[in-house]
């Protein structure tokens, strides 16, 4: 279940998967995915499992067919390593999807912004749409609400009983959103939460306000 | 040359060092000589290494009768130690039975603390006795052209293999030998252990439970009977001892005694950081002890650990403060004194323990109990029981261990290459995959060739290549390097180098605990007050500190649990508390008024009575029930109950074990009566309760991070290298997670789950446990506070296991409402 939240009077809705999509320019924003980062594990004798390259697509086709945004921007470290096999899957991904992409650059995308290019992919290093500033390493500007990725937010949770609790969320200050990791194979970092965060943890199915 | 003549060489030796051969150093030359294998069983100070260096050289002279002209280079014999620390005085014996009996044989180490210039120069010629590691055998076995190192080698010895039995540096030795048996035709297998339970099975996975070398081989014993006398240190004012604790400082006073009258005194301590404590506070409370005491523990710099080796047979030093690595090898017969603080869990380790006091042949052994609380005086009681009964514990070996056999095969692939078909017999003839199916074996081939069962498009894996040969062999030289790194990493956590910033090496500790730092913070270690300045590549930067500090550095280190026959002997001494006080040991008598208090609030159980029982404090309700069955069978049974608890109601538990029982921890309450209502203790689907409750815990997650480690699926870096590999780390815990929704029938995920039945929660056990617990009478206190029994147990803020069956949303909306903003 989505979580719909205002910032700056605009309408946004968060998914349990990490995506982040804006209705009113039909935008979806997706951080930290980490394609190729199973093949280029493998290609150093890290035998994870293989299944693993597809479940990052079904992923991605899962919020496209949800959302059908006309534009996905990827906020960061869209590609963990340079180009391996795993390349060749993306291709294919992004011919069978029609709309605009574009790639905020992150510090694991070393791949050459030609190659993105040629998929018809925009790089660009920050991206400013209204008063909303995307970029991949979170990045505060004046007069700016600042939307990004890099971080994998995780929050901690304790209860009674000596319970407690580790979940990725969207980590929002007054003026900033991090989103959490939507590749399957990324970890976590967990956050200290000061008293003007919002948090929103997400479990398998839904997005929760903590 | 004769075996007569033979000996009259050894005997002669004997003779001039004004000694006498025991006969079980006699039998071990004669069955060597005649070729056999076999198990010596013989405790530290025996004289062990003069029975097994003895037939090795004399076994040289007789092959070669000219050894005083000429000399034979070449590998000859293997001493196999598990503590590195431990090879130089088993050197300095080597050296003197060569020296002594006029032949020019050399003696040299191999260990990770030898430089690389050294392990040049003995790859080009080896030393004629090599003593070193199970790593480090292991990583003579990735060399090319390994086989021609061995293949003259006569002997291979593997000391302390009790130690090494019940762990995976054991398979890891089992293995090399499998290999050993093959490209060494002459070689003999000796093991030497101390006593445990399982001897005859010690030497069946020494040399493979149907193997020609088990046939051949014979078991000897020592059988040096020694007086060990137990003495319990009972607090003088019983009344306000701590009902819990883990340190026992508040008995430092008693202690001081005991240093001044005995001559050497070694305070055993169960972790190393109680050992930091203890030399702290007796330096801090009685300073005139400065530069008579020192300390001794695995994570203290090589060169400080070795002088206090050497101090003590000096006898320079009144005492010292240290922890089990004292336990092995190293001879002092100065130590007049032992003293153990806090229950040390087992009757095997006690004894040796008390061992290393009286050193000589027919000297008493003293040993002193220090509790470190209360209840622990009833663990002194039942030790004293147990050094009467002579009752010793069992070292569990490990079965089908994939991990280390996953390793083992890209060691073989990463020197020379190997033919599975030559090398699955001899596999097969270990103890530890006696067991393996023919599927595993391809199964585990294709992991290591494929990284998968199939093979994919697109796919790029790259770790073992196949020749037209059908040769298995490693190709890439980034793969062999980090793989030979990795052979080192079988044991523990993350090490860091401790170092001043000016330089200096002052040792090594776990990573977790300096995460919790803070550039600034000051903290003991190594009897030091250091600084905590910055890590930079591995290496923790410290400077010296004048602040005081109350943080010690722990280490996880590996948790020791009660035996069944320990448990038992435990047991049956806490009935008599409800005894005639003239039935009762001095320890027991002494906690009358603990018991008081806790038959003020519950009951202390009689045989025929289980006891469980439940309070409400401000961090929600607990439950606590009393099998008195030793750690690991409570925490069996406190998931399992948990687990069937759990299916009565959504409900969530934090678990909390100790020796005497376990507790259920919620932020609801549970009715009891349900529970045996219910009949939750019953034996039916025990199995089955019992797996799917480990699905529920972390139990099995936590077993898997040595697994990924061992077995290659993550790296670890570089150590001491302090060459970050940052692209490649992930953890094990997200692997974990990967494996359990992806591919959940592979079988290094498996064999997590399967550790922990068979290492940790010891489903025989918890059985007959159950079936013990169904014959008694349930009685259930509901009590307005902690008892003293509980206290122990509810306080134990390190170890929980946790256990849910509400749905993930729910506790977040629960839990939502603390999260505690700063």
């Amino acid at each position: 279940m989505n979580y719909s939240l205002t910032i700056e009077d605009q309408k946004f809705l968060l998914h349990p998967s990490g995506a982040l999509f804006w209705p009113k320019k039909k935008m979806l924003l997706i951080s930290d995915v980490h394609l190729g980062k199973v093949t280029h594990f493998r290609k150093f004798g890290a035998a994870v499992p293989p299944s693993l390259i597809q479940k990052n697509f079904e992923l991605l086709d899962m919020v496209m067919d949800e959302f059908t945004p006309s534009h996905l921007c990827f906020l960061g470290d869209l590609f963990h390593s340079n180009i391996n096999s795993e390349w060749q899957l993306f291709e294919n991904w992004v011919g069978s999807k029609s709309g605009t992409f574009t790639l905020v650059t992150g510090n694991h995308d070393i791949i050459s912004p030609l190659k993105y290019e040629s998929l018809g992919i925009v790089s660009r290093e920050e991206y400013v749409i209204e008063n909303f500033y995307f970029t991949h390493v979170p990045t505060k500007k004046s007069g700016m609400f600042n939307i990004s990725g890099h971080i994998h937010p995780a929050v901690r949770l304790s209860g009674k009983g000596r319970q407690s609790l580790k979940l990725p969320c969207f980590f929002k200050s007054p003026d900033q959103m991090i989103l959490p990791a939507f590749g399957k194979f990324t970890g976590t970092h967990i956050l200290p939460v000061k008293s003007d965060n919002e948090i929103f943890a997400c479990t398998r199915t839904e997005v929760l306000k903590i | 040359m004769q075996e007569d003549s033979l000996y009259k060489i050894a005997e002669n030796w004997f003779e001039d060092q004004g000694w006498h051969p025991f006969p079980f150093q006699r039998k071990t030359w004669a069955a060597f000589l005649k070729g056999k294998h076999g198990l010596l069983n013989a405790p530290t100070g025996s004289g062990k290494t003069y029975a097994l260096w003895f037939p090795i050289v004399l076994n040289y002279i007789r092959d070669n009768p000219d050894y005083k002209e000429r000399h034979k280079k070449g590998l000859k014999a293997v001493w196999i130690t598990p503590l590195r620390a431990l090879s130089q005085e088993i050197k300095q014996s080597a050296e003197r039975v060569t020296r002594d009996l006029g032949t020019s044989l050399t003696v040299g180490i191999r260990t990770g603390d030898t430089t690389t210039r050294e392990r040049a120069q003995q790859r080009k010629i080896m030393p004629d006795l090599l003593i070193t590691t199970p790593e480090s055998l292991q990583l003579l076995l990735a060399t090319k052209g390994y086989a021609s190192i061995f293949k003259d080698c006569t002997a291979i010895v593997i000391d302390e293999w009790h130690e090494l039995l019940g762990t995976k540096r054991g398979v890891q030795v089992e293995l090399g030998l499998s290999r050993l048996k093959t490209i060494s035709p002459k070689l003999r297998i000796w093991g030497i252990s101390a006593t445990i339970g399982n001897l005859e099975q010690a030497r069946q996975v020494l040399l493979g439970p149907e193997s020609v070398a088990y046939h051949r081989s014979v078991l000897i014993k020592a059988d040096l009977k020694k007086k060990i006398t137990v003495r319990s240190i009972i607090p003088k004012e019983m009344e306000t001892f701590p009902w819990r604790g883990h340190l026992g400082i508040r008995l430092l006073d008693e202690v001081i005694p005991i240093l001044k009258s005995s001559k050497t005194t070694l305070l055993f301590t169960n972790t190393r950081s109680q050992c930091e404590i203890w030399f702290q506070k007796i330096l801090e409370r009685y300073p005139e002890f400065a530069g008579e005491i020192a300390m001794h523990h695995g994570s203290i710099d090589k060169d400080t650990r070795l002088w206090v080796e050497q101090a003590i047979r000096n006898e320079s030093l009144t005492a010292v403060v240290c922890t089990s690595s004292l336990d092995l090898g190293v001879d002092f017969a100065p130590v007049e004194t032992v003293i153990q603080i806090g229950g040390p869990k087992g009757v095997a380790r006690f004894f040796q323990r008390a061992g290393r006091s009286g050193h000589r042949p027919g000297q008493e052994s003293v040993i002193y109990f220090l509790p470190t609380h209360a209840i622990e005086l009833i663990e002194a009681s039942a030790l004293q029981k147990a050094l009467r009964t002579q009752t010793v514990e069992d070292r569990m070996p490990y079965l089908n261990s994939f991990d280390v056999l996953v390793q083992y095969l890209i060691t073989l692939a990463v020197s020379d290459g190997f033919h599975p078909d030559q090398i699955y017999p001899e596999i097969a003839q270990t103890f530890c995959y006696q067991g393996m199916s023919e599927e595993q074996w391809h199964w585990l081939l294709n992991f290591i060739v494929l990284g998968s069962q199939s093979l994919q498009s697109y796919d790029e894996y790259k770790k073992v290549d196949v020749d037209d040969t059908g040769l298995l062999k490693v190709t890439n030289r980034g793969i062999a390097m980090r793989h030979r790194f990795q052979i080192g990493t079988i044991v523990g956590d993350a090490n860091l180098s401790v170092r001043y910033q000016k330089g200096g090496y002052i040792g090594s500790i776990e990573e977790w605990f300096i995460s919790k730092l803070n550039p600034g913070d000051v903290f003991t270690f190594a009897g030091k007050n250091l600084e905590f300045i910055r890590i930079r590549e591995m290496q923790v930067l410290v400077r010296k500190s004048r602040k005081r500090t109350n943080k010690i550095p722990s280490w996880m280190g590996g948790r020791l649990t009660l035996s069944s026959e320990m448990s038992k002997l435990l047991r049956e001494e806490l009935y008599t508390a409800n005894a005639a006080s003239s039935n009762q040991s001095l320890e027991i008598a002494s906690l009358e008024h603990i018991f008081k208090q806790q038959k003020r609030e519950s009951i202390v159980p009689n045989p025929d009575q289980f006891l469980i029982e439940s309070f409400q404090t401000s961090e929600g309700y607990h439950h606590i029930l009393y099998p008195f069955e030793g750690r690991f069978v409570h925490e069996a049974m406190g998931s399992l109950l948990g687990y069937r608890i759990s299916l009565l109601q959504p409900i969530t538990f934090s678990l909390a074990f100790n020796d005497y029982g376990f507790e259920l921890l919620s932020d609801k309450e549970v009715d009891i009566s349900a529970v045996i209502d219910n009949n939750l203790f019953t034996t039916d689907y025990l199995l089955e309760d019992l797996q799917k409750s480990l699905n529920a815990t972390e139990m099995a997650r936590r077993r898997f991070r040595d697994i990924a480690v061992i077995s290659g699926l993550v790296f670890s870096g570089y150590p001491k290298k302090g060459i970050k590999m940052k692209h490649l780390q992930s953890s094990s815990q997200l692997l974990f997670d990967v494996f359990r929704d992806y591919e959940p029938d592979h079988l290094l995920f498996q064999q997590a789950f399967r550790e922990t039945f068979e290492h940790q929660l010891e489903e025989g056990r918890l059985r007959l446990a159950m079936e013990r617990i169904a014959g008694q009478e349930i009685v259930w206190k509901k009590c307005k506070q902690p008892t003293p029994f509980s206290f122990p147990i509810i306080t134990d803020r390190l170890s929980r296991e946790r256990l849910s069956s509400e749905p993930m949303e729910d506790r977040i909306r629960r839990m939502a409402a603390r999260l505690m903003k700063k």
